[in-house]
């Protein structure tokens, strides 16, 4: 058993452990920091998959940027504990059921793939380059420009709308 | 040098998705919704990535960023939405609010 | 012959030769290249469309006198185009192209190209003026500007003017469209381009309920007309289309000018339905019976048409046209249109309905001569047709009041006339009466129009009278058209009526011998009823004592806007006399002396009048000499019925006489139309209405409204009441259900895949 092995199962339980404590935990604080390390586990997975530029991206942007976002709305609103976690309703038990058997039908999907492979390589150099900032740039700024810029006037609107939809009065 | 299956992390991903969704279908608190809802988006995350090693296609790693993109200015129009009905209403519990029966 | 070869210019010619011969030659040498001439004639129609254009899109915001200006300049801008056309097509050196081989003389054209194409059919863009098209451009353009002119001054105060003078630009480019068309699909945008026009025109005031209801009856009227035109156009495509296939070697000359193949190759160049093609089609199938070749009494081998003769599907084409011409030139039985479009403007009514658009349908058949002479039974029908409709229109103008009415009853009756003579075979004839028609009947609208304007818009003869002082111009300009109408000697309606009638006399129909000479009578006592009851509107109009309950106490006279047109309108109606005195030889210097219009349409109507002598169809007696005693007994009719109704209306009748006894009856009788109007209510629109009124209970309230809209409406409303209890508002359920779907989905996708 590879470092790989022992690396992937141990931040695959802690990934799966802090999930299962967003939806758990009663208080919505203790939620969004089990969130946190949801988002720093799953960045030890993605450079497992030799992802690292996105690594980086996972920790600044999510666990950095949106989840202070998050912890300012929750102290804004000063939310109490979530009591309702114990009633059950016929809502909650399709829910639960539908996505135990979605869960269900997802794994017998995904078991029937194929084992990893590199066979696309055809270098050890190109094993090497695969993911990095300068390749990703590359790709980015050459093939995907326009998608891109969309996405920065898709912010430009997030912020503006925002601003719109929390101000009371403009 | 052996890999791990690229199964595990879809599988992985699978859980994580279904974690998310539970979340969303059970929990009251929008906030808390919204937590979840970033859960699911990570779970695709997981998929892209999954997928771009692969087939050593980098455009997965860019899918990923662009949702990454997208789940800010999501997250922060849909913080922005909880903020107004929480002024508006008094509550984000998501049981309260059935504007969508009238 | 006058030799020309000599002539330079009009001084030069006139020093060394006599004046006749001078201006004879003066007009055979246009001072122009007439070679090209054909590719623009496309100018001539489209500069009232882009007066159209202006005046309906800019005439709002430019301006009274600057619409008028455009408007009127426009058309003569295609009056000018159409001298010069009219001057291009007198040298015999003058050739319009044509695939079929034989030389078109005097005329210009021209072929834009392919208009449109399906299969082997196919429609060319075309244009073709000869001398028939050139006198009508002139007729069209040249009373179409005068009309434009007066129409300045009556329109004036009318605050949608621009409209009005938008459409009647666009009508003058339709009309020259119809007769510029070198194929029955043009002719006929320009057709139901017209009609379309009249139809706006009439409405023209549409806030007025009857006028609204008048112009819909024109256009629907004209719509059975356009029926009957296109089943003719269709029969005729595919009858061409038959003979083609069955054609033998023999049909076409053997000189090469109209060979086998290049009928062939003319008829994929042109299309069947340019009327080059028809002229050829017509050529090509002889009366006489011969095994050799394709007759007229040859049975259609192939097509949809397989079983009948030639000469039978000629014949049943010839009435289709008929209904269409019957339609639109306000023949039996569908002439009732025409006198409600007096309801539109008065000027429309001098251009479309009396001088221009309703002379279509006389266009139509000398356009087809060729054709129209193939069939004896169908011009004995268009004889009886005209003759129906002259008579009675003139009986029912007999005891109309207003004088818009009488005008245009009398106008049927006249265009009856003109039918009567393509009956007969005298196209010249029938082309006569229309330009001398055009210009005294233009004339008499134009008076009529002048004579409302200055009383107050007073329609009602009773109710006017003593206006020949008042108005002198009007006047002596409608007392000219009278008598024009009425048939006088010097003037240019009696020769135009007189061919008319002595055509009748003279001609004989095979199999059908004794029917022009019926019709010749019908032609006589309507001539007779024509003097009279024309005599009778001037009378009570402009002569006696002013009517005590008319609207204004003194009539004014109107501007030179208006009495201009006026004047060169009856003097116009004066000089047409030109056209109608025998004088001319005829191109074989044998025979008695034709007219001068006889002669100049003689290049048009010369395959009519071949065919005439091939066939033996129509028999012509000739007298020798000048027909003295038919013009004497023409003249006395006229004189007899005028005179009559002079001494009947000025010293007979009082202003407000009342008729008794059978007279009453019979002039009641004639004051309702001879009740055909409420003839057509009981025998048509009645039981139109009533089976609509069937399908109205059973298709629309029951099937359409109760079953498919309410009942459509009623299930949604219930369905939606039972499922509204599934409507909670809250996400997360909606959310659970859809995860559930999208789980059954996803197993759903597993069992097919694997």
């Amino acid at each position: 058993m590879s470092a790989e092995f022992v690396l992937f199962w141990v931040f695959a339980i802690a990934t799966a452990m802090s999930a299962l404590g967003v939806i758990v935990t009663k208080n919505p604080i203790a939620s969004a920091m089990s969130l946190v390390a949801t988002f720093f586990f799953l960045a030890g997975i993605y450079v497992l998959l030799w992802a690292h530029t996105v690594a980086v991206l996972q920790v600044m942007v999510y666990a950095g940027a949106i989840m202070v976002l998050f912890l300012f709305v929750i102290m804004l609103l000063s939310l109490g504990e979530d009591t309702s976690m114990t009633k059950f309703s016929p809502t909650r038990i399709i829910g639960g059921v539908a996505t135990a058997g979605l869960l269900a039908a997802l794994v017998l999907a995904f078991r029937k793939l194929p084992e990893a492979s590199t066979g696309w390589a055809a270098s050890v150099d190109q094993l090497k380059a695969f993911g990095t900032l300068s390749q990703l740039g590359d790709v980015l700024y050459k093939q995907w420009l326009f998608p891109f810029e969309a996405v920065s006037l898709l912010l430009l609107v997030a912020i503006v709308g925002a601003v719109v939809v929390a101000k009371p009065r403009i | 040098m052996q890999l791990v299956p690229t199964q595990h992390y879809l599988i992985l991903a699978a859980v994580l998705f279904c974690l998310g969704m539970l979340g969303v279908l059970v929990r009251r608190n929008a906030l808390v919704v919204f937590m979840c809802v970033e859960l699911m988006l990570n779970a695709a995350n997981l998929t892209f990535l999954a997928f771009a090693r692969e087939r050593g296609d980098v455009t997965g790693h860019l899918s990923a960023f662009f949702i990454i993109a997208v789940a800010a200015a999501e997250a922060a129009v849909g913080l922005a939405i909880v903020i107004a009905v929480f002024r508006s209403r008094g509550t984000v519990n998501i049981d309260e609010l059935h504007t969508m029966k009238h | 012959m006058i030799d020309c070869s000599d002539f330079q210019s009009f001084g030069q010619y006139f020093s060394t030769h006599g004046f006749t011969d001078t201006v004879t030659c003066f007009v055979q040498n246009p001072p122009f290249n007439t070679a090209n001439i054909g590719n623009s004639l496309w100018m001539i129609i489209a500069l009232p469309i882009l007066g159209a254009f202006f005046c309906g899109v800019f005439g709002k915001f430019m301006g009274r006198s600057n619409t008028h200006l455009i408007a009127s300049a426009s058309v003569f801008g295609s009056f000018l185009l159409s001298v010069m056309v009219f001057w291009a097509v007198n040298p015999s050196s003058t050739v319009a192209p044509n695939p079929f081989g034989s030389t078109l003389r005097y005329a210009v054209g021209a072929d834009y190209g392919t208009w449109f194409q399906a299969g082997d059919f196919r429609v060319n863009f075309g244009l073709l003026a000869d001398h028939l098209s050139a006198s009508m451009l002139m007729v069209i353009t040249g009373v179409g500007f005068l009309i434009h002119l007066y129409s300045t001054s009556y329109m004036s105060h009318d605050k949608a003017y621009w409209r009005y003078f938008a459409y009647l630009n666009l009508f003058v480019a339709m009309m020259l469209t119809l007769v510029l068309a070198d194929s029955l699909v043009l002719l006929f945008v320009g057709w139901e381009g017209v009609g379309m026009c009249s139809y706006l025109l009439i409405g023209f005031w549409y806030d007025d309920p009857a006028k609204a209801f008048a112009g819909r009856k024109a256009f629907i009227t004209n719509r059975i007309g356009d029926f009957g035109f296109l089943v003719a156009c269709f029969l005729l495509v595919l009858t061409m289309g038959a003979f083609t296939l069955q054609a033998k070697n023999n049909n076409f000359p053997g000189d090469g000018t109209g060979s086998s193949q290049v009928f062939k190759a003319g008829l994929s160049a042109k299309g069947p339905l340019s009327f080059a093609a028809i002229d050829a089609f017509t050529r090509a199938l002889p009366s006489k019976a011969d095994s050799n070749q394709v007759t007229l009494s040859t049975v259609i081998d192939n097509g949809p048409l397989k079983g009948f003769a030639y000469g039978a599907m000629v014949t049943v084409i010839l009435l289709c046209f008929l209904l269409g011409a019957a339609g639109k030139s306000a023949q039996f039985p569908l002439y009732v249109w025409l006198p409600d479009a007096m309801a539109g403007p008065t000027p429309v009514s001098a251009l479309i309905h009396a001088a221009t658009m309703v002379t279509a349908g006389i266009y139509l058949f000398c356009r087809l001569s060729y054709l129209v002479v193939l069939s004896p039974t169908a011009m004995a029908v268009i004889a009886v047709t005209g003759g129906i409709t002259a008579l009675l229109a003139a009986l029912i103008a007999f005891a109309q009041d207003d004088i818009k009415k009488i005008l245009a009853y009398s106008t049927v009756s006249q265009l009856g006339f003109m039918f009567m003579a393509i009956g007969a075979g005298a196209f010249w004839a029938a082309f006569l009466h229309v330009v001398t028609h055009a210009f005294f009947k233009a004339c008499l609208f134009l008076g009529a129009g002048s004579v409302m304007h200055g009383n107050a818009e007073e329609t009602n003869i009773k109710k006017l009278g003593g206006l020949s002082k008042e108005m002198p111009v009007t006047w002596a300009t409608f007392l000219i058209s009278t008598l024009a109408i009425t048939g006088m000697v010097p003037l240019s309606g009696f020769f135009s009526k007189d061919a008319i009638l002595h055509a009748l006399h003279t001609t004989t129909l095979e199999g059908y011998e004794h029917i022009l000479h019926w019709v010749w009578y019908v032609g006589l006592a309507t001539a007779a009823c024509t003097a009279f009851y024309m005599m009778r509107l001037y009378v009570l109009t402009f002569h006696g004592t002013r009517a005590p309950d008319a609207k204004v106490p003194h009539a004014h006279e109107s501007d030179w806007q208006m009495t201009l047109p006026l004047v060169v309108l009856a003097m116009l109606a004066i000089a047409a006399v030109a056209h109608g005195i025998p004088v001319m030889e005829n191109a074989n210097r044998e025979g008695p002396l034709q007219t001068v219009m006889e002669n100049y349409l003689h290049p048009v109507f010369q395959n009519a009048m071949r065919s005439i002598e091939a066939t033996g169809f129509v028999t012509v007696e000739h007298e020798e000499g000048l027909p003295w005693g038919a013009w004497g007994m023409a003249w006395a009719i006229a004189l007899a019925g005028g005179g009559l109704s002079i001494v009947l209306y000025r010293f007979v009748f009082k202003r407000d006489g009342q008729w008794s006894g059978p007279a009453e009856f019979i002039r009641s009788l004639a004051q309702h139309k001879f009740y055909v109007d409420e003839l057509y209510e009981l025998l048509v629109i009645r039981p139109v209405k009533f089976v609509s009124f069937i399908f109205f209970k059973i298709v629309d309230s029951l099937l359409i409204d109760t079953v498919a809209v309410r009942g459509t409406a009623w299930v949604t409303a219930q369905t939606g009441a039972a499922l509204r209890y599934l409507q909670s508002g809250d996400a997360q359920s909606y959310a659970a259900i859809m995860t559930l779907g999208l789980m059954c989905a996803l197993f759903y996708a597993l069992f097919k895949v694997l």
